[in-house]
């Protein structure tokens, strides 16, 4: 419900815009793909209902039979957006005759489909090049709205189909998807955790370190080529950063005595908000990356830990026992005006949501749960109710879906779920009980 | 500004250290390199990660061979090692050892304050600690499972803090001290209730020959 209510906003925007211009001129000829959403969903649907059958191969032969894993790769990716729903049909495509082709789009369309998705693949030794194709069936001309070519190696089948998802999402919301992302998470039993990296639908798992020692908190850098990580290879608990897609050493950012945790990039990617107890206790510092200056943030007697900037890069969220059990406060970029964001209970783990509005954290009343609130300590709302512990969420890069860690199953694993707490979903992952996800950034 | 001079304590006395090992002006590049500021974001090589390009990086596509090996493991460590602040640098962890003479302490859920019996507990460690001078002693801090990993970090400092700040009032030298916190990730029983989440917050002692 909820969800349809924020998809209608996208599309009242759109519209807003659209109106502007049909005060000033007749009514385009070609209305855009969003003019299509935002029909659907007045209409009362919840989800864009769109009808994907198997691509059709134009070059090459077709061993790993993309035509037929991609678009149900894509089409998955569609559903987990929570904008569509999808149709699929294995019958081949018509694509030379014109009549026949359409044909199939009315058949569709009658069958309740808002619109269509159509790839033409040319294969080659190396690299697989998609055409897709984007139809408007609730047009009586059953129109053609978008095209574009998208490649990637062959044996990307499934990385080709994330784009073209993600595609697929921009064409009718103004925003690329997020299915060409990854998670980054912590696995493995006590005293020998390891990193691993997954595909956002739990697709690929590899691992990301294999020190043999504690490794833990990843926060990926915005560039998405890093992620900052607390590790005990070298016995204290130090801050490194590994490049996930390079051949290239983990790199020391912070060996203080005593801890160095919590990392959380800026949003310009230039420092690295963490935990460093160098001066006594635990205190939040600012590490300026290019320099290796760090500029600390707090000064408390009692334990600040766990920032979390805010996208304008201006404000951290952090979590401190400053005022007896732990709490969320906000304080400036600077260290300055800190102000209290949570009462009663036990609050960890703020998360500011990429799109500014929102600061998830983990509350524990009894067992632990996730919780959302304003950055001004209004609304706070729910978002999990066990059971077991529900933690450590992280924003996918749109701000509309969140991965956490929950023990309501055996052991700890993977969640995801949308911004307002429904689809919770488990998360295939591997390397034993997984926490602490980290959603990349959108890949390039 | 403080933060600014804490640094620069923290390299100076590599950047002399280095100076003294180098001697030989031969090598002047290769021993900076192998000895970078602990703190600096510098080329500081310690293991390398399994990459993990995804395919259509340029990695991949070149079908780039594994990177040379690591440094052997002790030269990584030396990189990775803390810096060498005022006094020394901190033993490694691993170079301590277990022993039946010093007791564990324990906490209660989310405090980091030495309760009264644990006082006495302390109070027999320290006349232990007195009589075996030569001995320096690691103090970790650890958690129960509940909490956040990030959280039981620092709550686990704060207990190794305030059982080294009580040993010190006993008349126990700080720089026989080395604390670690491991949070709640090295719990000693691994059941979940109370009565393993007791045992597992604690402060436990190493001790390692001078």
């Amino acid at each position: 419900m909820r969800e349809a209510r924020a998809l209608l906003a996208v599309a009242a925007a759109v519209l807003a815009v659209a109106a502007g211009g049909l005060l000033a001129s007749p009514p385009p000829a070609r209305s855009q793909a969003p003019d299509v959403l935002l029909n659907v969903m007045a209409s009362g649907a919840k989800r864009l209902n769109i009808f994907i059958p198997d691509f059709t191969v134009v070059a090459g032969a077709d061993p790993g039979a993309l035509a037929r894993r991609v678009p149900e790769v894509a089409g998955a990716d569609l559903k987990f957006s929570a904008l569509f729903s999808v149709v699929s049909d294995p019958a081949p495509l018509p694509v030379g005759d014109a009549e026949a082709l359409r044909q199939r789009w009315s058949g569709a369309a009658a069958a309740g489909a808002h619109a269509a998705l159509h790839g033409l693949l040319s294969l080659g030794a190396t690299r697989a090049t998609a055409e897709m194709r984007l139809y408007d069936l609730t047009s009586p001309e059953l129109r053609l709205i978008a095209t574009k070519k998208l490649d990637m190696p062959v044996a990307d089948g499934r990385r080709l189909a994330h784009k073209i998802a993600d595609e697929v999402v921009f064409q009718f919301t103004g925003e690329p998807g997020i299915a060409d992302t990854r998670i980054a998470y912590v696995a493995g039993p006590p005293g020998a955790k390891e990193l691993y990296l997954v595909d956002y639908d739990g697709a690929g798992p590899l691992p990301l370190t294999a020190n043999r020692s504690v490794n833990l908190s990843p926060a990926w850098s915005p560039d998405s080529r890093s992620v900052a990580f607390t590790s005990y290879l070298g016995g204290y608990p130090f801050l490194y950063r590994l490049f996930a897609f390079e051949r290239r050493p983990v790199q020391l950012l912070a060996g203080h005595l005593g801890i160095n945790s919590s990392p959380a990039w800026s949003p310009d990617g230039r420092s690295v908000a963490l935990t460093l107890s160098k001066d006594g206790n635990p205190e939040i510092y600012v590490l300026t990356v290019a320099t290796g200056a760090f500029r600390r943030l707090t000064t408390h007697s009692g334990i600040d830990t766990e920032p979390s900037w805010s996208p304008t890069g201006r404000e951290i969220a952090f979590t401190s026992d400053r005022a007896g059990p732990a709490q969320i406060f906000v304080m400036d970029a600077e260290g300055a005006n800190v102000r209290r964001l949570t009462r009663g209970g036990f609050n960890t783990q703020p998360r500011w949501s990429p799109r500014g509005d929102t600061i998830v954290y983990t509350s524990r009343q009894g067992n632990h749960d996730l919780w959302a609130v304003s950055p001004d300590g209004s609304h706070a709302r729910r978002l999990t109710a066990g059971p077991g512990d529900n933690e450590s969420a992280s924003w996918a890069p749109n701000g509309r879906h969140l991965a956490f860690h929950s023990s309501r199953l055996r052991g700890s694993r993977i969640f995801t779920m949308l911004a307002d707490g429904s689809e919770q979903q488990p998360m295939p992952t591997q390397g034993g009980e997984a926490t602490s996800p980290a959603w990349s950034p959108r890949l390039p | 500004m403080p933060q600014r001079r804490g640094h620069l304590v923290l390299v100076l006395p590599l950047l002399v250290l280095t100076l003294f090992l180098v001697g030989c002006p031969k090598r002047p590049a290769t021993t900076a390199a192998s000895a970078p500021p602990p703190t600096a974001p510098g080329p500081a090589a310690t293991a390398p990660a399994p990459a993990t390009a995804p395919s259509g990086s340029a990695a991949a596509a070149a079908g780039a061979t594994r990177p040379a090996p690591a440094a052997p493991a002790p030269a990584a460590a030396a990189t990775t090692r803390p810096a060498p602040a005022a006094p020394a640098t901190p033993p490694r962890p691993v170079e301590f050892a277990e022993t039946a003479n010093l007791k564990d302490i324990h906490f209660e859920f989310d405090k980091y304050d030495i309760r009264p019996g644990d006082a006495k507990i302390l109070d027999a460690n320290a006349a232990w600690l007195k009589q075996a001078a030569s001995n320096l002693v690691l103090i970790e801090g650890h958690c129960d499972e509940r909490g956040t990993n990030e959280y039981n970090l620092a709550l686990g400092e704060r207990r190794a803090k305030a059982t080294m700040n009580y040993l010190v009032s006993q008349g126990i030298q700080a720089s026989r001290i080395t604390i670690i916190s491991y949070g709640e990730e090295r719990p000693s029983c691994a059941e979940k209730n109370e009565g393993c989440w007791s045992k597992n917050r604690r402060a436990h002692f190493l001790v390692k020959a001078r």
